[in-house]
C-alpha cells in the first residue's frame, strides 16, 4: 500500500517540480546573459493561463491532433512512476525497466511528430522530419548508455542498477560508467530540445525542431504538451543523476530517507540545470546537418561504454 | 589481484580510453587545426599513461619514454604540423570520402572488432594493464581508417601518427614497454618519417597547387 | 671484423657524397669500388655459412649475426648494390641530372644500401624493423629526384602505404614480444631471433597467429604482396632507374627475408599450417592480380613492376610449401634479384632513347639499339620463366614442391595465371622489339660500356639456369635446415 502511495507521490512531485525546473534554467540563462529574466515560477503562471484559454483547432486536423497531447502527457507521467526519482526499488519495477521507459518516451515522441504532421502545415511537417532525424540516433543511444550500466548490474531494472552502483561506489570512475554518462548527457540535450541541438526559445523556421511540431497547439493542449516537455527534462536529469551518482536515493521507505531523497533530487536537478544553462549560453546551435554527427559521437561513446562494461566484467 | 593492482588497472584503462577517445575525436571534427589539437591531447594522454605504467610497473625507462613522447609528439610534431597547414593552406577537410556520421559508426564497429580479435591477448596476459589492449588495437584500426577515408594529405599524416600512437600504447599495455634502445630507434624513425612526409607535402603543394589527394590520380595502368 | 667490412663501405660512401660539393664523377667511381668490399665480405660470410660453421656474432647484446639466411641475402643485396653503383647516373656517362641531384642521389642511395645491409645482418628483430623503416624513408626521398607531378604522386603513395605497412609490422613485432613477456617476463635480449625461436614452441598459438597476420600484412606491404602492392607500379615507374632496380631486387628480397624470419618463429609456435596457408592464399592473389594487370598495362616500367608482383606471388607460394618449397623460393629470390635489377636499367636506357615510357611509343628496338634490345628481350624472357635462364629452374623446383605437397589445384591455377602473364609479356615485347622505329629516335646505343656489366649479369643468370653451383646448393641446404626446424 505504502508502495503505491509512494508511486503516486513520486509522480505528483515530478509534476510539481517540472515547470519549476524549466523556469530555473531560464532564469539562470537570463542572469548569465546579463538580463534579469522572469522569476523561476513563471512557467506555473503560464500553465495556469493556458489551461484557462480556449483551444483553437485547425479544420484540417483529425482526432489525432486532439488525442496526442493527452497521450504524451499520460506516457510521460507513467514514466515518472517507473524511474527511480526518490526511491529504489519501486513497486512498479516489475513492469518498468529500461526498455519500457525508452519505449514509452519514444511513443510520446512518435505521436508528437504525427501531431505535427496532422494539420498539414509546412512547419509541422518540417519539425516532425527534423525530430525523427534526431530521435533515430538518440533513442538507441539512450538504451545503450544505460545498458552499459545494466550489464554491470546484471539486469535492466532501473532500481537494480541504482542498488548496484550504491553497493559498489568504486565503479563510478569506471570508463564504462563515465562514457555512459557522457553519452547520456549529449542525448539529454538532444531529446529535450536544448542547445546545441534545438533552441527551446525560438520560433524561427531555420532553427526550431520541437517548437515547430507544437506550433499549431493552443490552450489546454499546449499546456499539456509544455508540461510533458518539462517532465521529460526532469526525467532525463534524474536518470543522469540517479543512475550514475545515486547517493541520496532512498532505499528504505522511511520518512527520513524520503525527505533526504527529495532534497538530494532537488539539489541534483539544480546542479544539472545549472550545467545545461551554462552550456546553452556558451555553445551556439549546431547546423542541422551536423546534429547527426554529434549524435553519432554520443552513439559511439555509448557503444564503447557497453563494450567496456561487458568485456571488463 | 590486490587493491594496488586494481587501482592500477582502472587508471590504465582510463588512460587508454582517453587516448582512444581523442582518436575518435579525429573522425568527428573537420578543421585541420582541430585534428592537430586532438593529436596533441592524445599524445599527452599517452605520455601520462606511460608514466603511470612506469610508476606502477616499476619500470623507470618508461619515464624517459614519456618525456620523449611529450617533447616529440606534443611539442615538436604538432608545431611542424601547424606551420605546415598554415603554409600549405586549406584549413578544412571539407569532404572526406566517408561522411562524419558514418565514420563515427565505423569507428565504433572497429573498436568492437578489436575487442573480438584481441580476446586471446587479454586471456594470455597476466598484467593488470591487459584490459586496455583492445583499446590500443582499436586505435590502430581507427588510424588506418583515418588514412583511407580522408582527402587531405595532412589528415593522412595525422592518421599515420595516430596509428603510431596506437602501437606505442599496445607496447606499453602489453609488455610495460619495449627495450629502451628499440624505443629510441622507433622515435627516430617516426620523426624522420614525419619530416619526409612534410617535405613531400610541400612538394605536392608546389607541383599540384593543392594538397587534396584526389588530384593525385594521374598514374594509371 | 667482417661485419665492419660489410657495413662501413656504404656509410663511408654516403659521407663522401655528402662532403664533396659539388658532385664529381670520382665520388661515383669511389662509391662503386667501395661496394666491392661489401660484396667481398658478403661472399666470405656465405662461404663461412656454406661450410656449416657456427654463425658469427658481433656487437653488444649480439646485435649482428650472420647465419646462412643472412649471408645469402647479404650476397643478393651487395651484388645488386654493386651493379647499381656501377651503372648509376653520373658514373662515366652523360646524364640529365644536375650536380645537386647527383649528390643527393649518391648520398641517399648509399644510406639506402646501408640500411638494407643492417636489416639483414641484424640479430634483433626490432632493429631489423628500424632498418626497414629507414629504407622506406630514404627511398621516399629518392623517388622524386626530378620533381614532377607523377613522381611526387608516386612518392606520396609509396611513403604513406609503406609507412602504414611498417607500422603494422611493428604492431606484429610488439605482439610477438608480448607473447614472450607473458611467457617468461621481460628480458633484454628477448627480441633476438635465436632467443625467440628457442622459446617459440612454448608460445601461445592464438597470440602468434594474430602477430603473424600483422607481420605478414606489414612486411608484405614492403614486399609488394597483393593486395598491398598498389604502390609498386607507381613507385617503380617514376623512380630513377637505378633506384627502381635496387628497390625491385634488393629491397624486395629484404622484405621477404623479414617475413621468412618471422614465419619460422610463428610456425614453431603455431605448430600447424596456418602461416603456410596464409602465404599460399596471398601468393595466389598476387599472381592473379599481376597476371591481369599485365594484360592491361600500357607502360613498360609499370609492366616490370607487375612482373615483380608476379614473382612475389611465386616466392610466397614457395615459402608456404614446406622445405623443398623454401629451397625453391630462395633460389628464385637469387635469380629474380639478378634479372630484375638488369631490367630496370635497360628500361631506363630505353626511356632515355625514346623519351617515353609508353609501350606503344617504343618500336623497332632491335634496329635502333641492338644490344639494349637484345638484353631487354633476354631479360624479359628470363622473367617469364623460359629456359635456359635460372628462373625456369627455380619455378620448376617450386611447382615440383607444390605437387609433392598435394596442392595440384593450386599449382594448376598458378600455371594458368603464369600463362596469362606470359602471353601478355610476349605480345608487348614483340611490339617493342620489331617494327619501324619512330622517326625522331636516332640509331645507336645509349648504354655504351655499361652493356658489359649487364651482359655479365645475364651470363650469371644463364649459368644458374644450366647448373646449380655446389656452394649455392650447400648454402641453400643449410638455410632450409635453419628454417625448417
Amino acid at each position: 500500500m505504502t508502495g503505491y502511495l509512494l508511486e503516486i507521490g513520486q509522480a505528483a512531485l515530478a509534476l510539481l517540480l517540472a515547470p519549476g525546473l524549466v523556469g530555473f534554467i531560464r532564469v539562470v540563462k537570463a542572469r548569465l546573459q546579463g538580463r534579469r529574466g522572469a522569476p523561476p515560477w513563471q512557467p506555473y503562471y503560464d500553465l495556469r493561463k493556458l489551461f484557462g484559454k480556449e483551444a483553437v483547432v485547425s479544420r484540417n486536423a483529425s482526432w489525432l491532433f486532439r488525442f496526442a497531447p493527452y497521450l504524451i502527457f499520460a506516457t510521460t507521467v507513467v514514466v515518472t512512476m517507473l524511474v527511480p526519482l526518490v526511491a529504489a526499488p519501486l513497486p512498479f519495477d516489475a513492469v518498468g525497466d529500461l526498455l519500457t521507459v525508452v519505449y514509452l518516451m519514444l511513443l510520446g515522441t512518435f505521436f508528437l511528430a504525427l501531431a505535427g504532421l496532422d494539420p498539414g502545415t509546412a512547419f509541422g511537417g518540417m519539425g516532425a522530419s527534423r525530430e525523427m532525424t534526431v530521435a533515430a540516433i538518440a533513442e538507441p543511444t539512450i538504451a545503450l548508455a544505460i545498458f552499459g550500466l545494466a550489464v554491470g548490474a546484471g539486469s535492466t531494472n532501473l532500481g537494480q542498477i541504482v542498488a548496484q552502483t550504491l553497493s559498489h561506489p568504486g565503479a563510478v570512475i569506471n570508463p564504462g560508467h563515465l562514457l555512459g554518462f557522457a553519452a547520456l548527457f549529449i542525448v539529454t540535450l538532444a531529446e529535450t530540445g536544448r542547445l546545441p541541438v534545438d533552441n527551446p526559445a525560438t520560433h524561427l523556421e531555420l532553427t526550431m525542431i520541437h517548437e515547430a511540431m507544437t506550433l499549431e497547439y493552443s490552450g489546454r493542449y499546449l499546456a499539456l504538451i509544455e508540461w510533458a516537455a518539462g517532465l521529460k527534462l526532469l526525467i532525463f536529469f534524474s536518470l543522469l543523476s540517479n543512475l550514475f551518482l545515486p547517493w541520496g536515493v532512498a532505499t528504505a521507505l522511511t520518512p527520513g530517507a524520503l525527505a533526504i531523497a527529495v532534497i538530494a533530487l532537488i539539489a541534483k536537478l539544480a546542479l544539472l540545470g545549472l550545467a545545461v544553462a551554462l552550456i546553452e549560453t556558451r555553445i551556439a546551435k549546431l547546423r542541422l546537418f551536423r546534429v547527426p554527427e554529434l549524435l553519432g559521437v554520443s552513439f559511439v561513446l555509448a557503444l564503447l561504454s557497453v563494450t567496456s562494461s561487458f568485456l571488463l566484467r | 589481484m590486490n587493491s594496488n593492482d586494481a587501482i592500477f588497472a582502472q587508471l590504465a584503462t582510463l588512460g587508454s580510453s582517453l587516448v582512444l577517445l581523442f582518436g575518435i575525436a579525429l573522425l568527428w571534427r573537420r578543421s585541420l587545426s582541430a585534428y592537430v589539437r586532438a593529436f596533441r591531447w592524445q599524445s599527452l594522454a599517452l605520455a601520462l599513461t606511460f608514466a603511470l605504467i612506469g610508476y606502477f610497473g616499476h619500470n623507470r625507462e618508461l619515464y624517459i619514454v614519456a618525456a620523449i613522447l611529450v617533447v616529440l609528439k606534443v611539442i615538436v610534431i604538432p608545431g611542424y604540423l601547424t606551420r605546415l597547414y598554415e603554409r600549405v593552406g586549406g584549413k578544412r577537410e571539407a569532404q572526406p570520402y566517408v561522411n562524419i556520421a558514418t565514420s563515427l559508426i565505423i569507428a565504433g564497429l572497429l573498436v568492437l572488432l578489436s575487442y573480438a580479435i584481441t580476446r586471446p591477448l587479454v586471456t594470455v596476459s597476466k598484467l593488470p594493464t591487459r584490459n586496455g589492449i583492445p583499446l590500443a588495437v582499436g586505435l590502430i584500426l581507427i588510424g588506418v581508417f583515418v588514412i583511407i577515408s580522408r582527402r587531405k594529405a595532412l589528415s593522412q599524416i595525422i592518421g599515420f601518427l595516430v596509428l603510431e600512437n596506437g602501437v606505442a600504447l599496445l607496447a606499453a599495455l602489453g609488455t610495460y614497454g619495449i627495450p629502451l634502445i628499440v624505443e629510441l630507434g622507433v622515435f627516430l624513425d617516426v620523426l624522420m618519417g614525419f619530416l619526409v612526409m612534410q617535405i613531400l607535402v610541400y612538394q605536392i603543394k608546389d607541383t599540384f597547387e593543392s594538397i587534396d589527394v584526389e588530384q593525385l590520380s594521374r598514374l594509371r595502368h | 671484423m667482417k661485419f665492419l667490412l660489410l657495413l662501413l663501405p656504404s656509410l663511408v660512401s654516403a659521407l663522401c657524397a655528402y662532403v664533396v660539393r659539388p658532385y664529381r664523377a670520382t665520388v661515383g667511381w669511389l662509391n662503386a669500388l667501395l661496394s666491392l668490399l661489401s660484396l667481398g665480405a658478403a661472399l666470405a660470410f656465405a662461404g663461412h655459412a656454406a661450410r656449416g660453421a657456427e654463425a658469427p656474432v658481433f656487437g653488444p647484446g649480439e646485435l649482428l649475426r650472420a647465419d646462412g639466411l643472412s649471408a645469402l641475402l647479404m650476397v643478393c643485396v651487395t651484388a645488386a648494390s654493386t651493379l647499381t653503383l656501377f651503372l648509376s647516373p653520373g658514373v662515366g656517362t652523360e646524364t640529365k641530372y644536375t650536380q645537386a641531384q647527383l649528390r643527393r642521389y649518391q648520398l641517399l642511395i648509399n644510406l639506402f644500401i646501408f640500411s638494407m645491409l643492417s636489416a639483414v645482418s641484424s640479430n634483433n628483430v626490432a632493429i631489423m624493423w628500424v632498418a626497414l623503416e629507414a629504407t622506406t624513408i630514404i627511398s621516399a626521398l629518392l623517388i622524386p629526384l626530378t620533381r614532377s607531378k607523377s613522381s611526387v604522386e608516386a612518392s606520396w603513395k609509396y611513403i604513406l602505404i609503406g609507412s602504414v605497412g611498417i607500422a603494422l609490422a611493428f604492431a606484429g613485432t610488439v605482439l610477438g614480444y608480448f607473447d614472450f613477456v607473458a611467457l617468461t617476463g621481460r628480458a633484454e635480449n628477448a627480441l633476438n631471433w635465436p632467443v625467440l625461436l628457442q622459446n617459440a614452441p612454448a608460445m601461445h598459438p592464438e597470440v602468434m597467429k594474430l602477430a603473424f597476420v600483422f607481420l605478414l600484412v606489414g612486411y608484405g606491404t614492403k614486399a609488394g604482396i597483393a593486395p598491398m602492392h598498389t604502390w609498386k607500379p607507381d613507385a617503380y615507374g617514376e623512380a630513377p632507374p637505378a633506384l627502381a632496380a635496387l628497390m625491385s631486387s634488393a629491397l624486395f628480397a629484404v622484405a621477404m627475408y623479414a617475413i621468412l624470419r618471422w614465419k619460422v618463429v610463428a610456425d614453431a609456435a603455431i605448430k600447424d599450417h596456418y602461416a603456410d596457408n596464409l602465404l599460399l592464399a596471398l601468393g595466389l592473389l598476387s599472381l592473379a592480380i599481376a597476371a591481369f594487370s599485365v594484360a592491361q598495362s600500357r607502360n613498360y616500367k609499370r609492366m616490370l613492376a607487375y612482373s615483380s608482383v608476379e614473382h612475389t606471388g611465386l616466392i610466397c607460394f614457395g615459402l608456404g610449401l614446406g622445405a623443398a618449397g623454401v629451397f625453391a623460393a630462395l633460389l628464385h629470390l637469387v635469380n629474380h634479384t639478378t634479372a630484375k635489377s638488369l631490367m630496370f636499367f635497360l628500361a631506363g636506357d630505353i626511356e632515355r632513347k625514346y623519351e617515353s615510357a609508353a609501350i606503344k611509343q617504343v618500336r623497332g628496338l632491335l634496329k635502333v639499339a641492338p644490344w639494349t634490345g637484345g638484353l631487354f628481350a633476354a631479360g624479359l624472357l628470363a622473367l617469364v620463366g623460359l629456359p635456359p635462364f635460372g628462373l625456369f629452374i627455380s619455378e620448376f623446383a617450386l611447382f615440383r614442391a607444390g605437387f609433392a605437397q598435394q596442392h595440384p589445384w593450386l599449382m594448376g591455377a598458378a600455371l594458368l595465371l603464369l600463362l596469362v602473364a606470359f602471353v601478355s609479356f610476349i605480345t608487348r615485347l614483340n611490339g617493342m622489339l620489331y617494327g619501324e622505329a619512330p622517326a625522331e629516335v636516332g640509331a645507336g646505343e645509349t648504354a655504351g660500356w655499361r652493356v658489359a656489366p649487364m651482359l655479365l649479369g645475364l651470363l650469371v643468370l644463364v649459368a644458374l639456369g644450366l647448373t646449380l653451383p655446389a656452394p649455392l646448393d650447400t648454402l641453400l641446404d643449410q638455410i632450409v635446415r635453419i628454417v625448417s626446424r
